[in-house]
């Protein structure tokens, strides 16, 4: 090319080709698809017209205005729990990890045993194993305070798994800008994320037992007589699950907001509570002295549980310790977490 | 022509305890494309915070967009749009999703929020990258789809700190030619925070220089530009004369060969310029106005401001 022709045409110009197939061509790799669009029904040699250059902008930047109504404060925090929630059922919400919905979903069946067998023997009218499985005081608060496999292997692990990155993902992903920098105040932020894992819990813990009651009374045709006399002790139960889901919220969230990855918070929630009860169990068994249970977060909301429902206690100091011990410990987690939260960065981290 | 003021504060002061972050700041920003400049340690992400409404002020006042910074927080932050220097994307979330959540964080329904998350992402131009993973995504397509989620309820300031952080030319040049489309075709405001002098000067018409938390320098480029205004003049012969003889009538004279740049003092410098010429007999064979760059502007400003800031109103007085 010369010099006068380059200047006219700063690339070389693609040559429009036109090639031809025959019934005879060979389909290869490279010819299949112009083959295969140009195929006739007659043995007549089809040709195909290769595109030449392209030409003309393909994308053209257009600013688009908008002027639509912005919804109020409540809408905002709607869309918080909605994220959160909705996350672990759908795509397009936060991103829960496999192992995550997978452990939720074992554990939603896995409460549910208790309903499965009252309901398996009372219909098979098989009394005294209906008896064990079937609904009553210690039945109901075993579905929400039993210690094994519920509140080892169950409602801790949802919780440590749920709060793990709830915080401290923003903190190491910069996402708290995301909010911060919008009309979000740290309180909704703080107070949206709270609620989001209490609700996952509160409704497999909460869920499940009143599936259990209310399956046992349609099921089995109980009488309003049974239902009065057993409803204040599921108002209780339901009481009490609400206050675990809390205090585990609580904990794992504050231990999220202090952290910048999953685990810290993940594996802290399930060392304070299985700790902290094993040395109490430790003390008790040595010294007799089951007062150091107050330390237990599980123990203490336990006591209270035993009390609310009215099962028999099974620790010797009073109730009341108890129950001042989970407002303490429910309160410096919410006071290390609103600290932590107002800490967050928006123009760096 | 005055146009509106997009933020204004007037002795706007921020001290976190003895340290003073911002010290009496007044500053007056016009709608349009303004680049806020200061080395580190200046007080832009302070005076970003402070106009968000996130952090107390400790004295002075402020508004943006009308609205007071002190007690307005949240209208101010619903009607602007910030795309953070850092990472501010969940990496596990498609970039439409993003979008759309960050839409209705700020108050939209969250169909129209997904209808404006493509539009959004569309304008930035990831329309075909929509639907892929955020950690999939290069830096400068993170940063468009930062931008996309500041845009997604068209805003009327746009706050973009440090937008071109990290990226290559040609994301670089995309992402300024978006900003500088937004500003002339979008008709909307763009602060945009940078330690880059030739992003700002490419995309905005106004800076604010913060300096040790004070006010170093506002207005106009092309206006702060004459701080540092030279006429440059080709010589031909007595070219260490006519430098002596320039020096001689206190002009300020810098030499590299046969080309000289003298100090603008006013319109007559150039027949002073003449004058001398013609005195010492050299032959000037080219004068034209040198225009400094926005660095040069910028160094020359640090130069003068030394390690003890006093104001605009007293850089400009030194000079002139």
């Amino acid at each position: 090319m010369t010099d006068e022709e380059s200047l006219e045409t700063p690339f070389d110009p693609v040559v429009s080709k036109e090639e031809s197939f025959g019934a005879e061509t060979p389909v290869t790799g490279k010819t299949k698809m112009q083959a295969a669009w140009s195929a006739d029904s007659d043995d007549s040699n089809s040709t195909a017209q290769v595109a030449s250059m392209s030409q003309g902008q393909i994308f053209q930047q257009i600013y688009q205005p908008w002027e639509g109504t912005l919804n109020p404060r409540w809408m905002r925090n709607w869309a918080i729990l909605r994220h959160h929630v909705l996350g672990i059922f759908r795509k397009g919400h936060r991103p829960w990890n496999i192992p995550t919905k997978l452990f939720i979903f074992f554990v939603i069946i896995a409460s549910m045993t208790d309903v499965a067998l009252a309901l398996l023997f009372g219909m098979i009218g098989e009394a005294s194993l209906y008896d064990i499985w079937g609904v009553n005081r210690d039945n109901m608060y075993g579905h929400v305070m039993g210690f094994f496999p519920r509140n080892i292997l169950y409602y801790p692990i949802v919780a440590a798994l749920l709060v793990g990155g709830m915080i401290s993902e923003d903190r190491a992903h910069g996402t708290s800008a995301m909010y911060f920098s919008r009309p979000i105040n740290r309180f909704d932020y703080a107070s949206m994320k709270f609620l989001s894992v209490a609700l996952i819990l509160f409704f497999i813990i909460d869920g499940t037992l009143a599936l259990y009651y209310f399956a046992d009374i349609l099921v089995m045709g109980k009488g309003w007589a049974w239902i009065i006399d057993t409803f204040p002790m599921f108002i209780a139960t339901f009481l009490c699950g609400i206050i675990l889901s809390f205090t585990y919220t609580a904990i794992g969230l504050s231990l999220s907001s202090i952290s910048r990855g999953r685990f810290f918070p993940a594996i802290g929630l399930v060392a304070i509570l299985m700790g902290t009860r094993a040395m109490a169990s430790i003390i008790d068994a040595l010294f007799d002295k089951s007062v150091l249970y107050v330390i237990s977060p599980y123990d203490a909301v336990a006591h209270v549980c035993q009390a609310l429902i009215g099962t028999e206690m099974t620790y010797d100091h009073p109730w009341v310790w108890s129950l001042i011990s989970v407002i303490v410990i429910n309160g410096l987690a919410i006071y290390l977490l609103a600290n932590r939260v107002s800490s967050l960065e928006v123009t760096r981290e | 022509m005055v146009r509106d003021l997009v933020i204004e504060s007037t002795a706007l002061t921020k001290a976190y305890g003895p340290h003073v972050a911002l010290d009496s700041l007044d500053i007056k920003i016009e709608q349009g494309s303004t680049g806020l400049l200061g080395p580190n340690g200046a007080g832009k992400s302070t005076f970003l915070k402070t106009i968000l409404g996130l952090i107390q002020l400790t004295s002075g006042e402020g508004k943006v967009l009308g609205y007071d910074i002190r007690t307005q927080g949240d209208q101010i932050r619903q009607r602007i749009g910030y795309m953070p220097e850092y990472d501010a994307l969940n990496p596990g979330m498609e970039a439409i999703h993003q979008v759309r959540y960050s839409g209705e964080l700020i108050g939209m329904n969250p169909n129209i929020a997904l209808q404006r998350a493509h539009q959004a992402l569309e304008y930035v131009g990831l329309g075909e990258q929509r639907y892929r993973q955020v950690s999939t995504f290069s830096t400068g397509m993170k940063q468009a789809t930062k931008l996309a989620c500041a845009l997604i309820h068209d805003p009327q300031l746009i706050i973009a700190d440090e937008p071109s952080n990290g990226l290559d030319a040609q994301a670089r040049n995309f992402m300024l030619t978006t900003l500088d489309t937004t500003v002339k075709q979008g008709q909307r405001s763009v602060l945009m925070a940078s330690h880059l002098m030739d992003d700002v000067e490419r995309v905005c018409d106004n800076i604010v220089l913060l300096h040790k938390g004070k006010l170093a320098a506002q207005g106009k480029i092309e206006d702060l530009k004459a701080i540092d205004r030279e006429v440059e003049i080709h010589v031909w012969g007595s070219a260490s004369k006519m430098e002596e003889t320039l020096s001689d009538r206190g002009m300020k004279v810098r030499r590299e060969g046969r080309v000289m740049r003298i100090g603008h003092t006013g319109e007559e410098t150039y027949n002073q310029i003449l004058e001398a010429a013609a005195d010492v007999g050299t032959q000037v064979r080219r004068m034209h106005d040198h225009e400094a760059s926005l660095e040069d502007l910028f160094l020359v400003i640090m130069e003068r401001l030394g390690h003890d800031v006093k104001s605009s109103d007293d850089l400009l007085r030194d000079i002139v």
